[in-house]
């Protein structure tokens, strides 16, 4: 017995040991961004949508380029210069920059995509919260929402915009004002299928308030469909905006974007093609790097895919 | 069921009425008024008092307001010539109007003036509706040169030999007609009155302007009921009344009743059968290369041909639709297509090609990622578990077991792509510049068309709602364990 002893020495009793929790440390934010950030298509991505967004909103003010302003409307020498070292774009049919042109067009066009996606969302979010957890409110807006969602949204939005006149304002109104009724029914469906959980029921017997019960319980769920919901937004509103601007019934000249860009310059399609494709592909550069963020962002959002 | 159904359509009836109520509401109040003359060249012709006169019976013409000239007001007065003159009586009449709601405006000339009124929302809304439905009946033509006119229903044969249901008295003469057009059996009994087109297409009727056909005549060889036999524009089936005050010896020679008011045979096919024949053929392109697609990604999940496709329909969903267009559009040149639709026109095979790949292109992305996802969430059920158990292979499984499921959901969308064809593609058909019905709305909106804007949110909203309806109802169908009755649990 003695022999077996020695080989054994006695531990102190560790007080604290049985406080800390076996599980490892797990931060919600933290794995979101860790899932993100390994895939590098997303992050090639985020950076390019990084500098467009950051370049469309800053370099206006630098250059200064108003759409009314045309200085070399009559210097036939600064029309359709091809680009080069110091008109990166080149000029367009009156002299115009083709660089401060498109992105002043790119951030207009963001301005309205990333508003009406706030607002869509925004809107959304708080009424489908409120819509799937009250019966009352059930009734009523599901007739609300069978009678607007019969009408097609892209006539919608062009009655809109016809009868309210063409401008930014006027086109966020008429992109959100029932877009989301969409994210609010989609929301409801979410927030019915989690109400009825047994720790939702558990909260509830507890007696926890309503809305912390709609923030706490039920809107943390909600986070990677808001996500979703969002990414699909973005590119949906630019392409939209551009469709419109193009056929002629989306923004003016002052407040000129891509799709009025594009519009401008369709006639120069073979005659000076750059003056097309330019704004076209950044249409399609800003769509698709936001969508793929966005995308895996939502991912990356999902609880379930935090698990290694 | 039946209640079911009868409930959704009085709610699907509710819902275009509360649509289009809102639309002639604001189109009616919010545009301003004076703008819809600014593509009329005919403005330019008049001036002072018959400047006024021309725009205010535009505007009544269109629906916006009551106007009485002093010919009108005076219609009633005993001394006709003293009244429009501005004599007393025409005081009294005025005020009388007053009374009534209208307002006075003199004219320049400083005599006499006249009453208009505008209509509040409410009569706007009444006036449209009111008018909407026309039925055609035997009492419907007023000819006071034609007292022997006969009021009754008969059968006869067309002017192709089949039967036809003719009458006499009604405002058409051929109430129900067979012939070899889509939909084959036609009828002019009921007919939706939008009011005329102004300022493009100026003088027709809106519906005349989608639903006839386009370009020039055609003439054919045909026999009249005068029993002449020549080469004519006339689509006998479309002959309306004309007044015998006005029939010449043209109508005379071919036709033996008043019934002489016809359209002409059209080369080109109307704006709605544009619309309808690119819709259907980019329908069933997508639907072809959709459908396998997704079979396909499903069966062969995280593998290449799933992520190749990922790549495509994300490709597709992030790049707005005109980028794509015109991608494709350019790709098309390299292959010689003509870049807008009427530069070869509707005769040849080569103008179709590109508008209808990429219609069809625009639409496959939704189904393949539908099908994908409805295939894949049918693959964890326990009955694919049991046919995998009794060894049926996996192609067997796919094809014959999950694919039923699975297109159960992907049928309740046909419809509504079928019927929302008429409406066509506002993207593509701009870009083309093809005559359909999609390039028609922001045509008209660029135009300030307020009737044809206001018909064309009827025609969309009706074929959405009608659409969405027959979707729920053929799903049924197809999978009777679905009822759209059941009642949802939750609080």
């Amino acid at each position: 017995m003695t022999t077996m002893d020695d080989r054994f020495t006695f531990v102190k009793v560790d007080e604290t040991a049985s406080e800390h929790i076996s599980a490892p440390k797990y931060s919600y934010w933290q794995s979101v961004f860790r899932r993100f950030f390994s895939s590098k298509v997303a992050i090639v991505m985020l950076v390019i949508a990084t500098i467009v967004i950051l370049t469309s909103f800053i370099q206006p003010l630098f250059s200064g380029y108003d759409p009314m302003n045309m200085p070399y409307i009559n210097q036939r020498d600064m029309w359709f210069i091809r680009p080069n070292a110091t008109y990166w774009f080149g000029t367009d049919n009156v002299g115009n920059s083709l660089f401060d042109a498109v992105w002043f067009g790119t951030r207009n066009s963001l301005i309205v995509a990333l508003s009406a996606t706030a607002i869509t969302n925004i809107l959304g979010v708080i009424v489908g919260m409120i819509w799937g957890y009250s019966k009352k409110i059930d009734t009523v807006m599901l007739e609300i929402y069978n009678v607007i969602i019969n009408i097609p949204f892209m006539l919608l939005v062009m009655v809109m915009m016809y009868v309210l006149g063409r401008g930014i304002p006027q086109l966020i109104f008429a992109l959100s004002c029932t877009s989301w009724l969409g994210t609010a029914y989609f929301i409801r469906v979410q927030v019915m299928i989690i109400r009825d959980r047994e720790y939702n029921l558990a909260s509830q017997c507890l007696g926890t308030p309503l809305h912390r019960v709609l923030t706490h319980n039920i809107l943390p769920y909600l986070i990677s469909v808001i996500v979703t919901s969002i990414a699909r937004d973005v590119p949906n509103f630019i392409s939209y905006e551009v469709f419109l601007s193009f056929i002629g019934i989306g923004l003016t000249t002052e407040s000129s974007s891509l799709g009025y860009l594009i519009q401008t310059y369709s006639p120069f399609m073979t005659s000076a093609s750059y003056l097309f494709w330019i704004p076209v592909a950044f249409s399609a550069l800003i769509s698709v790097s936001l969508y793929i963020v966005g995308q895996t962002l939502a991912d990356a959002s999902d609880p379930r895919t935090h698990m290694v | 069921m039946k209640r079911y159904v009868l409930g959704r359509l009085i709610r699907s009836i509710i819902s275009v009425c509360f649509v289009l109520s809102i639309t002639i509401v604001m189109v009616y109040t919010m545009i301003p008024r004076e703008k819809i003359f600014q593509t009329d060249t005919s403005l330019g012709k008049y001036k002072g008092d018959a400047l006024v006169n021309y725009k205010y019976n535009i505007w009544k013409d269109l629906g916006y307001l009551d106007f009485v000239q002093p010919s009108g007001i005076c219609a009633v007065s005993e001394n006709y010539n003293s009244c429009v003159n501005g004599g007393a009586d025409f005081k009294d009449l005025v005020a009388d109007y007053e009374t009534r709601g209208y307002t006075y405006v003199p004219y320049e000339n400083g005599v006499t003036g006249f009453v208009t009124r505008d209509y509040p929302a409410y009569e706007l809304i009444w006036n449209f509706f009111s008018n909407l439905i026309e039925v055609d009946n035997p009492w419907a033509v007023q000819d006071a040169e034609n007292e022997e006119l006969q009021r009754s229903y008969y059968i006869t044969t067309g002017s192709n030999g089949m039967p036809a249901v003719a009458c006499s008295g009604c405002k058409h003469k051929y109430q129900l007609y067979i012939d070899s057009n889509f939909p084959f059996i036609h009828q002019n009994v009921i007919s939706l009155d939008f009011g005329l087109s102004y300022p493009t297409f100026n003088g027709l009727e809106t519906m005349d302007v989608i639903n006839d056909g386009q370009g020039q005549v055609v003439q054919i060889e045909q026999t009249f009921p005068s029993g002449v036999t020549q080469r004519s524009a006339l689509n006998q089936y479309t002959c309306e009344y004309k007044q015998t005050s006005t029939l010449d010896h043209l109508d005379t020679q071919k036709f033996t009743d008043n019934y002489a008011n016809c359209k002409n045979y059209m080369e080109s096919p109307s704006m709605v059968g544009t619309s309808y024949l690119f819709g259907i053929i980019a329908l069933i392109i997508a639907y072809v290369i959709a459908l396998p697609a997704g079979v396909t990604m499903a069966r062969h999940k995280d593998r290449w041909q799933d992520k190749l496709g990922i790549v495509y329909v994300n490709f597709m969903i992030a790049v707005p639709s005109l980028a794509f267009i015109y991608f494709a559009k350019w790709i098309g040149r390299l292959f010689q297509m003509p870049e807008k639709f009427p530069e070869l026109g509707f005769g040849d095979v080569k103008s179709y090609i590109l508008p209808l790949i990429i219609l069809a292109l625009l639409s496959t992305s939704s189904l393949i990622i539908w099908m994908r996802r409805y295939m894949i969430d049918q693959s964890n059920s326990d009955y694919v578990k049991f046919a995998r158990a009794k060894g049926l292979s996996e192609k067997e499984i796919f094809n014959k077991h999950i694919l039923k499921n699975a297109i159960i959901p992907i049928v309740n969308g046909i419809p509504q792509s079928v019927i929302l064809c008429i409406s066509g593609s506002v993207i593509t058909e701009s870009v083309f510049a093809i005559p359909g019905m999609g390039k028609m709305l922001p045509d008209s909106i660029k135009a300030l068309n307020n009737r044809m804007v206001i018909t064309l949110t009827f025609i969309f909203t009706a074929l959405a709602v009608i659409s969405l309806l027959v979707g729920d109802l053929l799903m049924t169908v197809v999978d009777p364990r679905i009822q759209l009755t059941a009642k949802k649990g939750g609080k």
